[in-house]
């Protein structure tokens, strides 16, 4: 009876890590195709009312320029600003907004387009936006049209608290919330990589729930923390940006569409005495190294340019490159780095897999233990010994207290 | 064949400037693209914007006008007369009015995809137009009046740069080339007023109603303050001086050339007839000290102010009705100017001038009555203007001469309009409806349904001084999840109208070719109602206190405890217990002595002695560790099945 369970336990617990091998490796292989980073989306969200937070939009706009400096276009870009800020009455400078007191910067320009605007920055909205699930009549320019390729920014400002994101002082957006969305993006292959950057107070906790791979994410302060302004523009009457973005684009306004920094360079960047919070990565659901990710696969749009001899063969050649370079992984010249990395991640991955299994036995005993008391099969006497192991227990616990 | 549909293809820029009474400076950019819609070319156009084109055959739409705008149009000194207030005063926010040529049935439908479509062209909130409560279908008073009419206002839109943007990108030149370049947001939006207008005209109906030809209409009016150059002078005759300005000074840019697609680039200033005629006036006593007379010719070439480009052409408006005068435009060809020698017109006043804008026959203005947040009342009302009584005193020779008003207003479902209050008002004296209002029209508000509409034609006599109309309303109450987030603001009530079917505002000039060849000036010459829209008003609601569920609970939870705090208290407490409790305290706190002591005296009467320990407690003990052991083993059940699930 006893070998049999093992023999049992051992075909499964032998069987087990190949299944996921091989699941892995048919998931692995189905987006494998779907890897080529296609395109850059960025959603830029101000969610905050009123004239008072005009920062949150300066913040949101400078992030706007700064992607559009770097290549995305006007209709890959989904910009949500929850109020009239820079033809309010109150705005002294008509048609212009300002992060900086030194006003050398009109962050709303000539040519700015908002897709979404006053009453209608709504959680509803934004989630419909992140989901893709629109009324038929929405027009494309209000939607995000991403594919399993695309690499988005999602970029959120505004006034947030323990896990959740205030819209417009009236509704509020949940970990949770984000969490499901991002969730849903990802089964509906809409991004690849996606990179929330979030710039408010406690946003750390903001991320708790996410849990689809491929997700990055960035937050201005940790639980507990506030996030600040960074100056107060007197002439104007308000403060006009938030210290982690004006760091951000510190950081940025250095940088050109040419430009190789790397994402942990931004993120090294931030030092949290001029925060005076501390900035938060979450990394664990991202597989590719940060020290060789360029800030361009986000805030830019820089494409991979694949040559092709002949039409039609583009894709072939590219799975054969991929197996070459496999071999010659160490002499990957700069070029070729980042289609590199794509391999590097596939091989980790199995490979972490694969040894998901044996890693079960040898470092959780109890876990073994666990499996084989499912194996017995006669339930009663596992009740029975149990209240009969209980017995000692209450006569011990008797005397002792007697 | 191919040549005659290039030519059916055109662009026309234009802007029209025009010194107003009140030291500000109306301009007006008039841009006219017209197409005609064949399947020839693959739908595709030369100059005409395709994302139109497409909106007009998607949405079978007749006519449309789409209006932006910011501020409000002051009529009192600005006027009300003329073509511009007419036609491009419009009402605070958003103004979105299209007639389809579709079926009944199906015409709410397009409006709503209509509404969407052009919230993503032109970056607005237009889609808030779909709702039902939004918009509604005026029978006859407004102006293009059709079965198929659909009209809706957003008051409260913001209007800024995002809208002007794809505005510009209609264009075929954009804001790169041609007058178009003078639109620097910051001084366009420094403004007293702007509005931007989007006028839409499908023309002749070939077969199976598509439509073959469209006109794009596209125009931007701003009231700029020019920034007075001699303000630092402190003559007495310089305050009365009309400010001096150019392009340069009002909008920081100049003209260096025309747009090369545009078939006529052209700059007009205009001088209204109360300042032409008050120049003439002037003009007049100065040539009574001197000794030669004038020619209105030799007039308008030494006027009381100087220009600093000749102007190409004078057009002097043929003055028929008005004895007032004439008003005075100056042409001015933009081709004729370059990159090196761009175009920068700039007017400088010799002789200080006040004079008074042209006034609508009744200015209208709109107000609240009542306070609380309960009921109120809408009044209206129309007042004479002084400057119009003269010609119209010259038509009312015949006795029963009337002035006819109609009145289009639409009231949103939760200002809840009771039609049966409506009150009317002729110099100051209550007057019976019967007698005032000829014709009208209401359809009541359906709640979260449709807005209230209410159309009226009054005839009043032409010697009136002051009219006004009052109707009363109740507020309703919005659902909890209706209310915008800044709903402490109040709710506005988007403007009515009030047009002057009888008067027509029109600048005649003379006929020329020149004239017709040029669209601004043709539209000056159509024969359209004075229209003006009276303010939006603003309605206090009852907002809910969202605080208020919070307070709520707190208090029930606070009140609930004290209740079973004090319940438990009494129901636990064991007076007896206590009392025993304080008397072994006390006994304690005797000592030694008073413990022998009892003893002693219960050894004495010869009964056992008892402990101050109770036996009570004891048995609490007991229950005690029954209750410990019993947690325990729990504890240990659930610790098992934790572990092993």
């Amino acid at each position: 009876m006893a070998t049999f369970i093992n023999f049992k336990a051992l075909v499964q617990l032998l069987l087990l890590p190949c299944l996921l091998l091989c699941s892995s490796i048919a998931y692995n292989s189905s987006s494998v195709k779907a890897t080529m980073h296609t395109n850059n989306w960025a959603v830029l969200v101000c969610t905050s009312r009123f004239w008072f937070n005009y920062r949150h939009m300066a913040n949101t706009l400078s992030l706007y320029r700064t992607v559009k400096r770097l290549g995305i276009p006007d209709e890959r870009i989904i910009l949500m600003l929850a109020d009239d800020m820079a033809c309010n009455t109150r705005n002294k400078y008509p048609a212009q907004v300002f992060n900086n007191e030194n006003h050398r910067l009109n962050l709303y320009g000539d040519n700015v387009e908002v897709d979404y605007r006053g009453y209608e920055v709504t959680v509803e909205n934004f989630l419909r936006v992140l989901t893709g699930r629109h009324e038929t009549a929405v027009p494309r320019s209000k939607r995000l049209l991403s594919d399993e390729g695309s690499h988005i920014l999602l970029y959120m400002t505004g006034h947030g608290g323990d896990e959740f994101l205030k819209f417009q002082d009236s509704e509020e957006l949940q970990s949770h919330d984000l969490a499901d969305a991002v969730k849903q993006m990802k089964e509906k292959h809409r991004f690849k990589e996606l990179l929330i950057m979030v710039d408010t107070c406690q946003a750390a906790t903001l991320f708790n729930q996410l849990q689809s791979p491929g997700v990055l994410a960035i937050g201005s302060s940790m639980k507990g923390e506030n996030s600040y302004s960074h100056h107060l523009d007197s002439d104007v009457g308000v403060s006009v940006v938030d210290r982690f973005t004006y760091y951000t684009l510190a950081f940025f306004e250095r940088l050109n569409i040419y430009d190789n920094a790397s994402l942990s360079s931004l993120f090294s960047s931030y030092n949290p005495s001029t925060l005076m919070s501390t900035a938060y990565y979450r990394r664990d659901l991202y597989q590719r190294r940060l020290e060789e990710v360029p800030v361009t696969n986000f805030f830019g749009s820089v494409m991979e340019t694949i040559h092709t001899d002949a039409a039609y063969k583009a894709l072939s050649r590219k799975i054969s490159d991929r197996s070459e370079s496999q071999i010659s992984l160490d002499q990957s010249i700069h070029r070729e780095e980042r289609r590199m990395l794509i391999n590097i991640n596939v091989c980790d991955e199995i490979h972490d897999v694969s040894t998901e299994g044996q890693e079960d036995d040898s470092k959780c005993p109890w876990s073994a233990f666990y499996r084989k008391m499912q194996k017995i099969e006669n339930v009663d006497s596992l009740v029975n010994y149990g209240l009969v192991a209980m017995l000692p227990f209450l006569v011990f616990s008797t005397w002792l207290f007697h | 064949m191919k040549k005659a549909k290039k030519q059916e293809e055109e662009f026309n820029e234009e802007l029209l400037l025009k010194p107003l009474p009140d030291r500000k400076v109306l301009a007006h950019f008039h841009f006219r693209s017209s197409a005609s819609l064949s399947t020839s070319n693959g739908g595709h156009h030369h100059l005409f914007p395709k994302a139109i084109s497409q909106l007009v055959q998607k949405f079978r739409v007749k006519e449309m006008e789409l209006s932006f705008t910011q501020g409000r149009w002051n009529y009192e000194s600005w006027g009300g007369f003329d073509p511009i207030p007419s036609s491009n005063a419009k009402p605070p926010g958003v103004e979105l009015w299209a007639v389809f040529d579709v079926p009944q049935h199906q015409i709410d439908a397009s409006w709503q995809n209509l509404t969407h479509t052009l919230s993503g062209l032109f970056c607005a909130s237009i889609n808030f137009l779909e709702s039902t409560t939004t918009y509604s279908a005026p029978e006859w008073s407004f102006p293009p009046a059709s079965g198929n009419l659909r009209y809706g206002t957003l008051p409260r839109e913001a209007v800024c740069t995002e809208n002007l943007t794809p505005w510009l990108k209609l264009l075929p030149c954009r804001d790169k080339a041609g007058i178009a370049v003078l639109l620097d947001r910051p001084s366009i939006y420094r403004g007293f007023y702007h509005s931007q207008r989007l006028h839409l005209t499908s023309t002749g109906s070939g077969s199976e109603g598509m439509v073959s030809g469209i006109i794009l209409e596209q125009t931007l009016t701003v009231v700029l303050q020019p920034n007075s150059q001699r303000a630092g002078m402190a003559y007495a005759s310089e305050r009365h001086i009309q400010p001096s300005w150019s392009l340069t000074s009002i909008f920081g840019k100049q003209v260096s050339g025309t747009c090369v697609l545009a078939k006529s680039s052209n700059v007009y200033l205009l001088l209204d007839r109360g300042l032409v005629a008050e120049l003439e006036h002037l003009h007049k006593e100065n040539e009574k000290s001197a000794e030669n007379g004038f020619t209105s010719q030799n007039f308008w070439t030494k006027p009381s102010f100087e220009l600093s480009a000749d102007p190409d052409r004078i057009f002097i408006e043929e003055n028929s009705l008005h004895s007032k005068g004439s008003s005075v435009l100056y042409k001015f060809q933009v081709e004729k100017y370059s990159e090196s020698e761009p175009f920068d017109l700039s007017l400088t006043w010799k002789i200080p001038v006040v004079w008074l804008s042209q006034q609508a026959p009744l200015h209208a203005s709109r107000f609240l009555m009542g306070s609380g947040n309960e009921r109120g009342a809408i009044a209206i009302s129309l007042k004479s203007t002084q400057l119009s009584e003269g010609f119209m005193g010259a038509n009312a020779d015949d006795e029963r001469c009337d002035l006819q008003v109609n009145v289009f207003q639409v009231v949103p479902w939760y200002v809840k309009v009771y039609f049966h209050s409506l009150q009317v008002f002729v110099n100051q004296q209550p007057k019976a409806i019967s007698d005032i209002i000829e014709k009208i029209h209401v359809s009541p508000s359906k709640d979260k349904v449709s807005p209230g509409v209410m159309e009226m034609v009054l005839k009043l006599p032409c010697k009136v001084n002051s009219a006004a109309l009052t109707i009363e309303f109740d507020k309703g109450f919005l659902h909890i999840d209706e209310y915008p987030p800044d709903a402490n603001q109040g709710f506005d009530i988007p403007s009515a109208i009030i047009s002057f079917p009888n008067f027509h505002a029109s600048m005649i000039f003379l006929k020329d070719d020149s004239v017709n060849k040029s669209p601004l000036l043709s539209k000056f010459q159509e024969k359209s109602p004075v229209m003006s829209y009276t303010e939006a008003l603003l309605v206090p609601l009852t907002t809910p206190d969202f605080s208020m569920p919070y307070n709520v609970i707190t208090i029930t939870c606070t009140v609930f405890a004290l209740y079973f705090g004090s319940l438990l208290n009494v129901l636990r407490r064991r007076v007896a217990e206590e009392e025993r409790f304080l008397k072994e305290k006390a006994a304690k706190k005797t000592g030694r002595l008073s413990l022998l002591l009892s003893k002693l005296s219960a050894k004495l009467r010869g009964r056992q002695w008892e402990p101050p320990s109770s036996p009570p407690a004891s048995s609490s003990f007991i229950n005690a560790k029954l209750v410990f052991k019993v947690i325990l083993v729990a504890g240990l059940a659930v610790g098992w099945q934790y572990f092993f699930s």
